[in-house]
Formats: C-alpha cells, sequence, structure tokens
C-alpha cells in the first residue's frame, strides 16, 4: 500500500483551489472528490463561508475622518 | 523669450497641473481600500495612520513615477510596505523560525468539536467572532500576515503581491499557504482557546 489518503490531498490542495490556480487535470481530480466525499465537502463549504466571514471581518473600518482631511492637506497647492 | 517658445511651455504647465491633480484625486479615492490593507498589516490604528500620510506625502510628490494605466493601488501599496519595512516595524524576519502549523481542515475540526447541534458551516462559523478574527490576524508573523492581508483582504493576485513586497510569486504562494494556517489556529485559539477536539 501507499498509504495515499485522498481527503489529506484534498486538504492539501483546497486553498489553491479555492484561489483557482490548480491546473485543469488537478481541478478535476479535487472536485471528483469533493463530489463523492461528504466530509471534504462539508469542510469546502465551511472555507468558502469562512473567506467571506473573514473579509467582512476586517472591512467594517473606513478611513478616519481626521485622516482623511490630513491626507487631503498634503495635496500639492493649486497656483 | 518670444511669444511663440512661451506659449507651449505654458500649455505643458497646464497639461502637468491637469495630471498631477487628477492623480492625487485618484489616488485620494483609493484611500479607504488602502486604509483597510495598512490596517491590517500594522499592529494600532495610530502606525496604520502615521504610515497612511507618508505613503500619501510620497506618492503625492513622487507621482510623475506612476504609469498611468498600470495598477495605482498596488503602486500606492507598494510604497506603504516598503515604509513598513523601512520604520523597523518587523521583529519576526526568519519564517523558518515559526512554530509548526495544523493543516486547513484543523479550523473546522476544533470548531465542530466545540459547537453544539447542527455542523453545518453556517453553523460552525458562528462560533467565530470579528474580534476573533482581527486578533488572530494581528497574531500572524508579519511576513505571512503581509502576504494573506494583500490577498485576501485586498484582494490583489498573486502577482500583484509578490511586486508589492518584491518578493517571487513563489514566496508568495509558500507563505500564503503558511499563513492562511497560521491564521486559523490562531482564530481556534481565539474561538474555543485550550478546548480540545
Amino acid at each position: 500500500m501507499t498509504g495515499y489518503d485522498p481527503c489529506a490531498h484534498c486538504e492539501e490542495v483546497m486553498q489553491p483551489y479555492m484561489d483557482r490556480v490548480l491546473t485543469d487535470a488537478e481541478r478535476a481530480e479535487a472536485e471528483a472528490h469533493l463530489d463523492e466525499c461528504a466530509y471534504c465537502r462539508k469542510r469546502y463549504r465551511f472555507e468558502e463561508t469562512l473567506r467571506v466571514f473573514v473579509r467582512q471581518a476586517v472591512r467594517s473600518e473606513p478611513v478616519p475622518v481626521d485622516l482623511k482631511q490630513k491626507l487631503l492637506e498634503l495635496r500639492t497647492p493649486l497656483e | 523669450m518670444s511669444e511663440t517658445t512661451r506659449e507651449p511651455d505654458a500649455r505643458r504647465l497646464a497639461t502637468d497641473a491637469r495630471d498631477r491633480v487628477r492623480f492625487e484625486e485618484d489616488a485620494l479615492a483609493l484611500s479607504d481600500q488602502v486604509y483597510r490593507v495598512a490596517r491590517h498589516l500594522v499592529g494600532s490604528r495610530e502606525e496604520a495612520e502615521d504610515l497612511m500620510q507618508e505613503t500619501y506625502a510620497r506618492a503625492f510628490r513622487s507621482w510623475r513615477s506612476f504609469q498611468p494605466g498600470t495598477n495605482l493601488r498596488a503602486w500606492l501599496l507598494r510604497i506603504l510596505t516598503n515604509f513598513n519595512i523601512d520604520r523597523g516595524r518587523r521583529q519576526q524576519r526568519s519564517p523558518d523560525m515559526q512554530p509548526l502549523e495544523e493543516g486547513d481542515y484543523f479550523l473546522y475540526n476544533k470548531l465542530e468539536a466545540a459547537t453544539d447541534g447542527p455542523t453545518d458551516e453556517e453553523h460552525v462559523v458562528e462560533r467565530l467572532s470579528q474580534n476573533d478574527v482581527v486578533a488572530a490576524l494581528s497574531e500572524v508573523p508579519h511576513d505571512f500576515r503581509d502576504v494573506v492581508v494583500l490577498v485576501d483582504i485586498g484582494d490583489f493576485t498573486y502577482a500583484d503581491a509578490a511586486q508589492i513586497l518584491d518578493i517571487p510569486i513563489g514566496t508568495v504562494m509558500s507563505r500564503l499557504h503558511r499563513g492562511r494556517r497560521i491564521l486559523k489556529q490562531a482564530m481556534a485559539e481565539e474561538a474555543v482557546g485550550g478546548e480540545t477536539s
């Protein structure tokens, strides 16, 4: 036995798969595994949800008003 | 100087001024996006604000070196990350010294074990709070955090991140891989602490 574990392999390629940087063959292999494996499919859906969650969690803070004013003041004065 | 030579000069100056104003307006329009990245590259709001002012001051002075038609947001962030490095805000320089991180499924497994009731992805992710994410991100070592912030928060491609940080694309990929795992490990710690799975 080679000890090949398809779920461990799927875990390895999950992030590159989500980043869309796998080759067509690698992508097809990952999708075939996700189709048949509920364990990995559940974790894949979690990873997708997590990415959105992380993005939203850190996106709430706009440039503070006083900083925006300071940046405006850095502009070259019009002659 | 005759009238005929002065007129093209005046026209050139007017064009120059117009291009500069346009550049400054374009750069300022991106300030929320640049700040969002800056805010998570450094530890505090004060540091992020200092970096933003240094970056915009430099950008407005050096606006002629920006090539119109290329990615202005990436150009601004390259200035910002250079300032961040120059100002010695990085203490952790060696990626090899970082602790070993868990696999990609670690966070899900940890949260699932701590979740009562349904364990679909929506319920499991609800174990995390916004503060867990922000706190966990601040714990990721700088070299890894820079890449995670640029790609996962700034929406930059691997190639853009490589250009901004002036590192090879392969280094972006390996740091992103490890950085995301370190982030998940830190989120698990924040969310469920020492509970075992």
